[in-house]
């Protein structure tokens, strides 16, 4: 379903209505679907059949220096809405101090379409439930104790407009799914493997991506054995010794420690009350050393499959591919219009150019766009194969998939659970461990980055539950990472 | 207040499905939610949302099919396509091994106990005003954030079982504003939670700031090493600590599956201290308290530890339908849990003297499981952290990481308070669904393991 013309010429109407009553900028946006289905087998039962169908209004407005908000999910409330959110705004500029602003934009008329060749939601249930029962039925065992595997699919139809003239439509799929398989090990410790469906950057995001064996299906009998071994494996040591992210543990690595710290609005102090600040600030740009030279950090990384492209954002930017990190400088942030301005206003010089990093995002239409990380990518080094990695190290563990993050208020320390670990010992893959743990400081961390593996190496995780913001948003996007070794890592818990 | 038309919609799409032999629940969902977010001093985001959503479950022997919609609930029409696609899901679905438990609405609830209109529809200005003079008066030399949400929600629960109907009204607030130091980084919080808008006082977050600015302003930071110390955990720190040990530890979902760490224990079993007892309390004060649960079944208090003896677990109507257990009211997110005071001062530090060396962890940031078996948590320390030595605030600490188990703190407390405080642990992904605990303002744990701290706050 599209946006009907008469819904379009309501939404410009109030758009003008608002910019004559004052406001400096005006934009709103208007979901015709966001829609969801959920499928979950549970030790075989089929625990969630859910499908959910959102559509509404949101609409935000600048006036004074200050940002109002509202949403409806009424679509004969399209005019009080805007109303609401300018007198939102109105009452937001009495209590502010430096006016917020957004440097004006050429307007433009643009459409981006995910690449799907199946839509997910144009399947017949029991197709669906078939191709996932059968996994269900690889990951059955007498000695798993618990499994599971669901998928998500998202269909999200969304017309902007603002008080510029640029009306953006996009039509965004995304297709989500995970297996587990859980057994006791020898102390009565719960372990679990599991495995997401994951890209390799190239393809196309529709129900075709679910069913490629390589990309999640074909894991199944991989984890069962990896879980087989692991409950009858000693736990990980405490000690300091190298780690190898794959690229199932790597991504959250990223994820947490560069993603999250390079995000604008964090560094601008918007987070503090929430998720907290960032050890970057303005003047790190250009000059902190945020890791070792074999360091290339990217903001999407020209990725096509992947739920961190979208074409433009939720301000009408269009998406982009920058440097974040060079040769381990800081070289950049992930940037929003909004947040340009004022970090360029309050450093009192150019600290980023006026082009948006294009990371201005929105949950829902009933979420204001906030600065998201885009695909934030590790670029391939020249190390190697994972072999030729492992190979090279002499005291390590290789390490996948987390089972718990906790990250410091300003990203400066973080502590991560992962779900099995390989040990290695003089450039050889001993045996598998339990419960491993790494712990450190960041910049500390990504300084004692020592190997970087090659193209063969590089993946792209999918995140489906990135939370941020007030009111609280999830955020779909994906990491692309090679094998990555860190040295001198504290590992494990002490005793 | 839901008008006797959705009422009338609702009951009228019920009565058609049992007629045709359709299992089938339908609740409503609406909110009326306002959010004011600060940001270096200055009103970053001023946000109104009005939603409603319907959710429709069909359960068709062993096989169910669910469905939300969101939009304005118009007429028998929208709801009965809402309803046809949930009994399609269901006629397609695989069937489980187990007979699902239909939603039974136990009687006629008609709640609003906790219902404030002035909260409801209180004026952004009246939160800006707070704010500000708040800023104002504390100094604008600081860097003020925060945020404050407000709003209230409705549920309604009808099902074809039997015609009777759940309806829940209430008002929730919560607010928060962290002070942060421009060049030295430490932050400070003030955190208030009810559900009436007088809960709110602006003198109490500027009183709380000015007791503690001047130990901030005065003396450097202090990094404790890894090790073992004594730690007065704070309501906030102590709230999350327990919601994450009770996810992991007094649910019956993870309990039957082995997956927490009291799978090993039985009912009757003493896992805590002698000073911990847990209780799910809907008719406590200190809670947002529901009456029902989405299940339809009726909300009573419900004992979880007993003086450290685990004598109830929390089980959703899935688990209860998946394992043969007896439905307990906690189909819900919204728990009522409280931990019953203890017999020490409420003046923290009057209770530290003679405590030696102690640090005050008030709030816990970014609390994970790294082993669900073994309940080990882990989280640092963020705002308002102190070390304390007999009684006497020494110097604010560093950001620092707890990583220890909910058994060990909760088996080695040597303080527990008299009063207790009322700590909102709702979030706002998706539906506004307010949960608040009711515990202790204060405990104190002995050897409890910090593994990391940091260089700065």
């Amino acid at each position: 379903m599209s946006i009907s013309e008469e819904l379009k010429q309501s939404i410009r109407t109030n758009l003008k209505k608002v910019m004559d009553k004052g406001a400096e900028y005006v934009d709103a946006r208007f979901y015709t679907h966001d829609d969801s289905e959920t499928l979950l087998f549970y030790d075989g039962n089929l625990e969630a059949n859910d499908t959910s169908f959102e559509s509404g209004l949101g609409v935000r407005v600048l006036w004074g220096g200050a940002w109002g908000f509202a949403a409806t999910s009424n679509p004969g409330e399209i005019e009080n809405c805007f109303e609401l959110a300018r007198r939102n705004a109105e009452t937001a500029a009495r209590l502010m101090r430096l006016p917020l602003g957004m440097s004006k934009k050429p307007a433009h008329k643009s459409s981006f379409t995910s690449p799907v060749k199946t839509d997910p939601f144009t399947v017949p249930l029991k197709e669906k439930l078939d191709f996932l029962k059968a996994i269900d039925d690889r990951l059955t065992a007498d000695w798993i104790l618990k499994r599971f595997v669901y998928a998500e699919f998202q269909k999200k139809y969304s017309y902007f407009f603002n008080s510029e003239g640029t009306e953006v439509s996009k039509h965004l799929a995304n297709v989500f799914a995970k297996m587990m398989v859980m057994a006791l090990d020898n102390e009565g410790q719960m372990q679990r493997r599991s495995q997401d469906l994951f890209t390799t950057g190239k393809g196309t995001r529709g129900y075709e991506m679910l069913t490629q064996p390589e990309l999640f299906s074909g894991h199944a009998d991989r984890i069962k054995q990896e879980l087989a071994e692991l409950i009858k494996a000693d736990s990980l040591e405490y000690g300091r010794r190298s780690v190898i992210l794959l690229p199932g543990q790597g991504f959250l690595q990223v994820h947490e420690t560069i993603g999250h710290p390079l995000e604008l609005d964090r560094i601008l102090g918007y987070e503090l009350s929430y998720a907290g600040g960032s050890f970057v600030n303005l003047d790190s740009f250009g000059k902190l050393q945020y890791g070792s030279e074999k360091l290339n950090v990217s903001a999407f990384g020209g990725i096509a499959n992947s739920p961190g492209s979208f074409g433009f954002d939720d301000e009408g930017s269009p998406e982009r591919d920058y440097l974040l990190i060079d040769q381990g400088i800081l070289v950049n942030a992930l940037t929003s219009r909004p947040m340009i301005h004022e970090a360029n206003e309050v450093a009192g010089r150019q600290v980023f150019a006026d082009v948006s990093g294009g990371c201005a995002r929105a949950t829902a239409f009933y979420r204001a766009p906030i600065d998201r990380m885009t695909n934030v990518n590790i670029l391939p080094g020249n190390d190697g194969t994972l072999e030729d990695i492992i190979a090279s190290t002499e005291d390590g563990v290789v390490l996948d998939n987390p089972v718990s993050w906790s990250i410091g208020s300003n990203r400066e320390h973080f502590h991560f659970g992962c779900e099995i670990a390989w040990e290695v010992k003089n450039g050889k893959k001993t045996r598998i461990l339990k419960n491993p743990t790494y712990q450190g400081h960041t910049v500390e961390f990504y300084n004692s980055l020592s190997a970087v593996g090659d193209a063969s190496t590089w993946q792209v995780w999918q995140v489906d539950n990135c939370g941020k913001g007030e009111p609280n948003q999830i955020m779909q996007l994906a990491h692309g990472v090679p094998a990555i070794r860190f040295d001198n890592v504290i590992t494990g818990e002490r005793k | 207040m839901i008008e006797q038309k959705i009422r009338e919609i609702f009951c009228k799409v019920r009565d058609k499905a049992a007629a045709r032999g359709i299992c089938a629940s339908f609740s409503l969902h609406r909110e009326k939610s306002h959010l004011m977010r600060i940001g270096n001093n200055s009103v970053s985001l001023n946000t109104s949302e009005n939603l409603c959503r319907l959710d429709v479950e069909v359960i068709n022997g062993r096989q169910t099919g669910t469905h939300t919609q969101m939009g304005d609930i118009s007429s028998v029409e929208y709801v009965e396509k809402a309803l046809e696609l949930a009994v399609e899901k269901a006629r397609v679905a695989s069937p489980k091994e187990y007979a699902p438990i239909p939603v039974v609405v136990e009687e006629n609830v008609d709640e609003s106990v906790q219902y404030d209109r002035a909260l409801e529809n209180v004026e952004p200005s009246f939160k800006g005003d707070g704010y500000q003079k708040i800023i104002q008066t504390v100094g604008e030399k600081y860097n003020f954030s925060g945020s404050w949400s407000s709003g209230s929600v409705e549920l309604y629960l009808v099902s074809t079982e039997n015609r009777n109907e759940a309806y829940h009204l209430g008002t929730d607030q919560d607010f928060n504003v962290v002070l942060k130091h421009p060049e030295k980084k430490w932050e400070l919080i003030n955190k208030q939670n009810g559900w009436r808008q007088s809960d709110f006082s602006a003198d109490a977050a500027i009183k709380s700031f000015q007791n503690l600015l001047p130990f901030y302003e005065k003396v450097p930071g202090f990094k404790p090493e890894p090790g073992e110390y004594t730690v007065a955990f704070g309501a906030k720190a102590l709230a999350e600590v327990l919601m994450m040990g009770s996810f992991t530890g007094f649910y019956g979902r993870g309990w039957e599956e082995k997956q927490g760490w009291t799978s090993k224990n039985q009912l009757g079993d003493k896992i805590l201290g002698e000073n911990f007892t847990l209780v799910d309390d809907p008719a406590c004060e200190g809670t947002y308290r529901f009456g029902f649960d989405l299940a339809g079944k009726k909300r009573v208090k419900y004992p979880v530890v007993e003086k450290g003896v685990l004598k109830g677990l929390l089980y959703d109507n899935s688990t209860c339908a998946r394992y043969n257990k007896p439905q307990t009211g906690h189909s819900t997110g919204s728990v009522s849990l409280t931990m019953l005071s203890g017999q020490d001062s409420e003046d923290m530090l009057a209770a530290l003297k003679g405590k030696g060396r102690v640090l005050v962890i008030p709030a816990l940031h970014y609390l994970n499981i790294p082993n669900s078996s073994k309940g080990i948590f882990t989280g640092s320390s963020r705002f308002n952290a102190l070390l304390v030595e007999d009684g006497k605030v020494v110097s604010p600490i560093f950001s620092s990481r707890v990583t220890d188990t909910f058994a060990s703190v909760f088996s080695n407390l040597s303080l527990v308070s008299s009063v207790n405080h009322s700590i909102n642990l709702s979030n706002t992904y998706g539906r506004r669904a307010p949960v608040a605990y009711s515990v202790p303002s204060y405990i104190v744990a002995e050897k409890v393991k910090i593994t990391d701290s940091a260089d700065s706050f």
